[in-house]
Parts: structure tokens; C-alpha cells; sequence
């Protein structure tokens, strides 16, 4: 089984965390897998891995619709954040209006991290995608 | 000797004479002459005792030879006229008298010939011939004729072309009577007789135009005009012109006719239409612009110019435009414009100004055409408004589609993934795990759907009507809903809205509004102070404004004023967020059509003032 060092997961649903987190149990080998229920939590999450000099994670799990900060928020900070790696942001979300397609191209554009964008549900077979290219 | 003496006499008496004489005897030679005879006739250096008559002139012919033999003969006094050209070429006319010569016993022995100068008197007679000519040859061009009604014989002559006129023949001799009765029956003869009657008895002089039936039976249109004649005070007859002035009266009639059509199209048309000369001066105008000018008649407007109808502003634009048209030639055509009169009205015209030449190809002036769109330009008015409005609600309706699919897929996505795990799992615990979820979900999906129909109502229910509604008895309703739970968080409001306020709005909508805000700011209290919520209220003609203000933890409107409003968007970590009251609330007072504006600060606190339109 593939291994993955740092995987997080930033979604307020619990259903959607439990159902990424279950699927990634069967194709890949994590033992760091952090959730964040908003956009404000997971910055603040990773900004604090990043002065503790711990592991960036390699994927990221990202919803749009979030309370206090949602995932464009979210984009916005994390891309301003000095991480030498290419980190695997996946937007997975329900919203099927074409501007938010849009939006995610724009931000594709403006960072080196590498920036996709599905609907939910999310299948079996697009998390192992997901974790085999990193 | 005594004849001798006799004769000396005679001739002596005879050379004096005074008047040009000449005596001649039977055999027509001449005898005596007076000195003035010889002077008339230059014969001073001939002598002409003696010699015939008919020698010395040339005009004296046979013809007039034996007319000399028959006086001598005993034929009374004769009276001829001749002419004489003398040594320089001269012509002269004179007029001689034979008279018979008797002697004592009573025997004519001779003829005394006496000759006046007439020169002047042929020429006043060919001047009176010239000038008939000349009235002759006027009266053919000119169709006029005249005619002459003498009172003492009761007779009328018509000249040449006055029969022409009445088409008769040459010969004919109308009497008075015959002459009025060519006249059309009813009006034209009627008025004749009066005329001519009057004019007997009265001495008017008249003219008039009549209609007349010709000999041949053609209708035709004259003038006739007349005048007594007087001689020596006493009236002796009538005198006067005849004319037919029938292709005249014809084309009078045509013009009249295409005037009175022309007149008739143009104050017809829905259309205002003016023409203006070179100085700017109306110079026509038709009934809508009489009418749009707020005058009775064209009179009135005729000889202004725009500086007398409109504003300064208005009137400066018409002139420059009327001076380009002018001046280059070239029309402006629909043009709108906005046209204000001295009153203050307001205009929309739809115009067009065009060059207007003579038929030398000058110009001399300006026609003009507005037409009043003041209504389309309403309407278009209206009809933009109506699109605002409509790409308004499209907007937002395109807004809460994204939003129901958003919601409903969020949804359904958990099921379709719960049910694979459900179908792939062994494990028992697992399995009462993921049922435990999809109930979970299906109460999430619920509660969804109710919010949604929440909203749907809000939008759909339209027909929900205004009324008085007395904002402090609301605030009092909600108050005593909430009591229990104001009580528990400490809070305390404060009203200062007048008791008597009402506003116009629906009553359900108005109460839970001010649920909303009350019970908002109490669950968004800031941590370190009781809540203290105060309402005010102030009104103007138009609305009334519902100010809730309150000292909870406030919001950062520069980060989150776009999306205060937005379904399913929550601002704090409260686990009861919903995201769900303040959409409804703009809802509400978007159907009430009323507006909503926020103030805020972090950690002092956050003020919703509420619009209410009073006018609808």
C-alpha cells in the first residue's frame, strides 16, 4: 500500500470526513490524517505545523462551503504560506455552479500547488488517483 | 365800265375774304380767289385766273369733276373732305364746300369753293380708330367685352366679344330683358336683375362675378361690371365690361380645393408640423402644434419664433439647428429631443428639419415634423425597469437554484457514498455505524427541505397583503416568546419606538423579523458583557426605518458585509449557526419591498437598520 506521510481533510460535514477518511484506509498508508470542520481551524492547523518545523501535509481535502472561512478563504491564506513542497489540494465539493469551476482555475494559475476540482461524492477510484501521483 | 368797275370790286371783296375762297365759273375755271386761298394752297407765284379747277389739283378727279357739274346743276350745298400735299411733301386735309354761285336772277353762274384746314380734326378721328383697334384687340386677348345699354331707346349692344362670350351669333340683338335671363337661374340671375335694377334707379356701379348659361347651354363664370351714363345730369343709359373668368374661377376652385386638402392632411396628422423663414419666424403651423403650443389658432403663432414658447436652453438648440439646415442644406432627420415650453412642460420629440427651397432652387426657409414620444419614451422608461427588475429576481432565482442543488447534491452525495460502504461492509459495528450516519443524513436532508419550502414561500407568496402593522405590539409578542430565553443569557432590550409607530408591512413577516435580530444578538453576545439590544425607529414621507442595535461580538463587514445574507453562511463558531435566519429575514423584507443596510464593529457590537417603503 502506498504511504503518505501527512494527509488533512477540511470539510464541516461529518459524513463527507468519514467517508474520505474510510476510503483512504483501504489505498493508502497514513498515519498522520488531520480534519479541520472550517477553513479558519485548518490554516491556523497548518501555520502551527509550519513553526513547529513538523510535516506539511502532501494532500489536502478541501470543501468550499464552510461556516467562519470557507475553502476559497481558505486557498487565499494557504497559498500565501511559505512551503517548499508542491502540496495536492483537491476541492471536493457539491457545488455544481460553473463559477466556482472558474474560481478554482484562476487559483490553479496564481500557485504552484497543484490545484483539482471534483464533485461530491467522491469515489473510491478518484482517491487512489489523488494518492498516487504524490 | 361799270362792269368793268363791278368786277374790280368783286374781286377786290373777294381777295379780302377771311376764309380760304375760291370762285369758279361754269366751265370750272377760276374767276376769283380770296388771298387766304392762295396762301393755303402756295399758288402766289402761278397765276391762276382762269386756269380749271382741275388742274391745279390733282385729288380733283372725274369722280369729283362731275360731282362739281351736278352742284352747278342746281345740287344744294356739298361737303368734301381731301387731302393736299404741298411743295414740301407735306400732306394736309382740308374740307371744301361747294356752294352753287347765283347771279341777280337767281341763275347759277358758278361755284364758290370754300376749304377749312381739317388736318387736326382726321387726326383726332384716326386716333378714335386707333383706339378702337386697341380696345378691340385688348378686349379679344383679354376676354373682355363690353356693353352699352342705351335707356332712351330701351336698346342694348353688345360688342364683339361679349356675343363671343355668350356664344351667339354676330347678328344677334339682345334686348334687356333676353340679356338677364342668360343669367343661371336662382342666385346669379336673381342678383343681376337686383343689380342692373338699382343701378337704373340709383346710379350704383357695380361688378360681380356671376355664373351664366351660354347659347349653347355651357356653364361658364363671368364678371360683369357697369355704370349709369349721364348726359347733362340726366341718366341715358348703362355702360360697362363683360368678362369670362371661367378657367380663373376653375383653377380659384382647384387651389381652394388643394389648399383645403393640404390644410385637412396636415392638421390631421398626429404629427406636429410647423414651417419657419429664414429669420426663424413661424411662418405655418398645424392644429397639434396649436395644440402642443396651447393656442386656439395658427394666428397666434405665426410671425414667433421659439424664444416665444420655450425655455432659453431649448430655444438655442431649435435655432442652431434651424441655422445648420439653413446654412448647410442638410435636413436633420428623426432626431429626438427633450422640448421645454415656458411653462416648465416636458416634451419627448421624435423631429425632423428640412431644407425648403423656392422654385429657383433658393432656400427660404425650414419645414419641420415632431412627433411626440413622450408616452414610448414612458413606456421605455418602464420597460427598462421592468428588466432591472426582472434580471433582479432571475439573479437571485439563478441564486437559490445553485443553492437548492448544492444543498439537495451535498445530500444525496452522502447517501450514494453511505449505501456503497453500507453494501461492502462486513464488519456489524461498521455496518450500525454507517445506518446510524444515513439516518443522520436523511434528518439533515429534512430539515434542508423544510428551509427551502421556508424560502419558496417567502417568493411565492406574494399575493400576501400589506397593512398597518404596529411595531411596538410585535416587539412586545416576541418579547414574551423569548422570555425565557432572554432571561437566561441576562438580556435586556430596550424599545424606543414610539408606541403609535406603524408601518406598513405584513404582519407574520414583521414579527419575525424582529425574532430574528433579537434572538441573533443575543446568541452572538459577546462574552464578556450582558446583551443589550435597543430599538429605535424614524420616519420620513416615504419610509420607515427600524433601527436593532446591539453590544454583541460584531462582525468584519470588509470581510464577510457580501455574504451576511447568504444561505447556509455562518460568520461564528456557534454550534447553533444555521446559516439559514438572515437569508429569510432579507427575504422577508425583500417581499414587503423593503430594504436592509448593516453597521458593524468587532467587539462593540452590530446595528440592522430595516428599510420599510411607505409609498406602495
Amino acid at each position: 500500500m502506498r504511504q503518505i506521510n501527512s494527509i488533512c481533510i477540511i470539510d464541516d460535514d461529518p459524513i463527507t470526513v468519514f467517508g474520505i477518511k474510510k476510503i483512504l484506509s483501504t489505498v493508502v498508508d497514513c498515519k498522520n490524517i488531520n480534519t479541520f470542520k472550517n477553513g479558519k481551524l485548518a490554516i491556523e492547523g497548518i501555520q502551527h505545523t509550519l513553526d513547529a518545523h513538523e510535516e506539511i501535509p502532501d494532500i489536502i481535502f478541501l470543501d468550499i462551503n464552510m461556516p467562519i472561512m470557507d475553502g476559497w478563504e481558505f486557498l487565499d491564506a494557504f497559498i500565501k504560506l511559505s512551503i517548499d513542497k508542491i502540496v495536492k489540494i483537491n476541492i471536493i465539493t457539491s457545488s455544481i455552479d460553473p463559477f466556482d469551476m472558474h474560481k478554482s482555475e484562476i487559483f490553479r494559475q496564481k500557485t504552484k500547488h497543484a490545484i483539482s476540482f471534483r464533485n461530491k461524492p467522491i469515489s473510491k477510484k478518484e482517491i487512489q488517483e489523488i494518492t498516487i501521483a504524490a | 365800265m361799270l362792269k368793268e368797275t363791278k368786277t374790280d370790286v368783286l374781286d377786290y371783296l373777294v381777295k379780302q375774304l377771311p376764309k380760304a375762297t375760291a370762285f369758279i365759273n361754269a366751265k370750272l375755271e377760276i374767276v376769283y380767289v380770296s388771298d387766304k386761298w392762295i396762301e393755303d394752297f402756295n399758288f402766289a407765284d402761278k397765276s391762276i385766273i382762269g386756269t380749271p379747277i382741275y388742274e391745279l389739283f390733282d385729288t380733283i378727279d372725274d369722280d369729283k369733276r362731275a360731282l362739281l357739274e351736278r352742284c352747278l346743276l342746281g345740287m344744294p350745298k356739298q361737303v368734301v373732305t381731301e387731302s393736299y400735299v404741298d411743295e414740301t411733301n407735306r400732306e394736309k386735309w382740308f374740307e371744301w364746300t361747294y356752294t352753287p354761285w347765283f347771279d341777280a336772277s337767281e341763275n347759277i353762274i358758278g361755284l364758290i369753293l370754300q376749304t377749312d384746314l381739317v388736318c387736326e380734326k382726321v387726326s383726332l378721328e384716326q386716333e378714335v380708330e386707333r383706339l378702337e383697334l386697341l380696345v378691340k384687340t385688348k378686349s379679344e386677348i383679354a376676354k373682355i367685352g363690353s356693353w352699352e345699354y342705351d335707356a332712351i331707346n330701351d336698346s342694348l349692344g353688345w360688342c364683339e366679344m361679349t356675343r363671343t362670350i355668350h356664344e351667339v351669333p354676330k347678328s344677334y340683338i339682345p334686348s334687356i330683358e333676353e340679356a338677364i335671363n342668360f343669367y343661371k337661374e336662382g342666385t346669379s340671375r336673381t342678383a343681376i336683375s337686383k343689380i342692373v335694377k338699382d343701378a337704373i334707379k340709383n346710379g350704383k356701379p357695380w361688378s360681380k362675378r356671376l355664373q351664366l348659361v351660354t347659347a349653347k347651354g355651357k356653364e361658364i363664370w363671368v364678371v360683369v361690371s357697369g355704370k349709369p351714363r349721364y348726359t347733362k345730369g340726366k341718366f341715358v343709359g348703362l355702360i360697362g365690361t363683360f368678362q369670362d373668368v371661367t378657367s380663373h374661377i376653375k383653377s380659384e376652385i382647384k387651389t381652394k380645393e388643394s389648399e383645403h386638402l393640404l390644410r385637412t392632411v396636415i392638421d390631421n396628422l398626429p404629427l406636429n408640423v410647423f414651417i419657419k423663414d429664414l429669420n426663424n419666424r413661424k411662418t405655418l403651423v398645424n392644429q397639434s402644434e396649436c395644440n402642443y403650443l396651447g393656442v386656439k389658432s395658427p394666428e397666434e403663432v405665426l410671425g414667433k419664433t421659439d424664444f416665444d414658447f420655450y425655455d432659453e436652453a431649448t430655444a438655442l438648440i431649435s435655432h442652431e439647428e434651424d441655422f445648420r439646415v439653413i446654412h448647410q442644406l442638410k435636413p436633420i432627420l428623426g432626431k429626438e429631443y427633450i422640448s421645454i415650453k415656458k411653462d416648465g412642460t416636458t416634451t419627448s420629440f421624435l423631429s425632423s428639419k428640412i431644407p425648403l427651397f423656392n422654385e429657383e432652387g433658393g432656400v427660404t426657409g425650414i419645414v419641420g415634423f415632431s412627433l411626440d414620444i413622450s408616452h414610448i419614451k414612458q413606456k421605455e422608461e418602464e420597460m427598462r425597469n421592468l428588466i432591472n427588475v426582472t434580471s433582479l429576481q432571475n439573479k437571485k432565482l439563478i441564486n437559490f437554484a445553485h443553492i437548492v442543488s448544492h444543498n439537495l447534491r451535498s445530500h444525496t452525495a452522502n447517501f450514494s457514498m453511505l449505501l456503497e460502504f453500507l453494501m461492502n461492509e462486513k464488519d456489524e459495528a461498521e455496518k450500525q455505524n454507517i445506518l446510524n450516519m444515513l439516518a443522520d443524513a436523511s434528518d439533515n436532508l429534512l430539515e434542508t427541505l423544510d428551509n427551502l419550502n421556508e424560502v419558496v414561500a417567502i417568493n411565492t407568496n406574494t399575493n400576501l397583503t400589506k397593512q398597518p402593522v404596529r411595531v411596538t405590539d410585535k416587539v412586545i409578542h416576541v418579547q414574551q416568546n423569548l422570555s425565557a430565553f432572554l432571561k437566561k443569557h441576562k438580556a435586556k432590550i430596550i424599545n424606543k419606538i414610539p408606541v403609535d409607530l406603524t408601518i406598513n408591512g405584513i404582519p407574520a413577516y414583521v414579527e419575525s423579523i424582529l425574532m430574528n435580530f433579537i434572538t441573533n444578538a443575543v446568541k452572538y453576545q459577546h462574552p464578556n458583557r450582558d446583551p443589550r439590544i435597543e430599538l429605535n425607529a424614524s420616519q420620513s414621507e416615504h419610509q420607515t426605518t427600524i433601527s436593532i442595535s446591539d453590544n454583541g461580538l460584531g462582525i468584519d463587514l470588509a470581510k464577510y458585509g457580501d455574504k451576511l445574507f447568504g444561505m447556509y453562511k455562518t460568520f461564528h463558531e456557534h454550534s447553533d449557526a444555521r446559516g439559514i435566519g438572515l437569508y429569510i429575514t432579507k427575504n422577508q423584507i425583500e417581499a414587503m419591498n423593503g430594504k436592509i443596510s448593516t453597521e458593524s464593529e468587532v467587539n462593540k457590537g452590530t446595528t440592522f437598520n430595516i428599510y420599510f417603503n411607505e409609498t406602495d
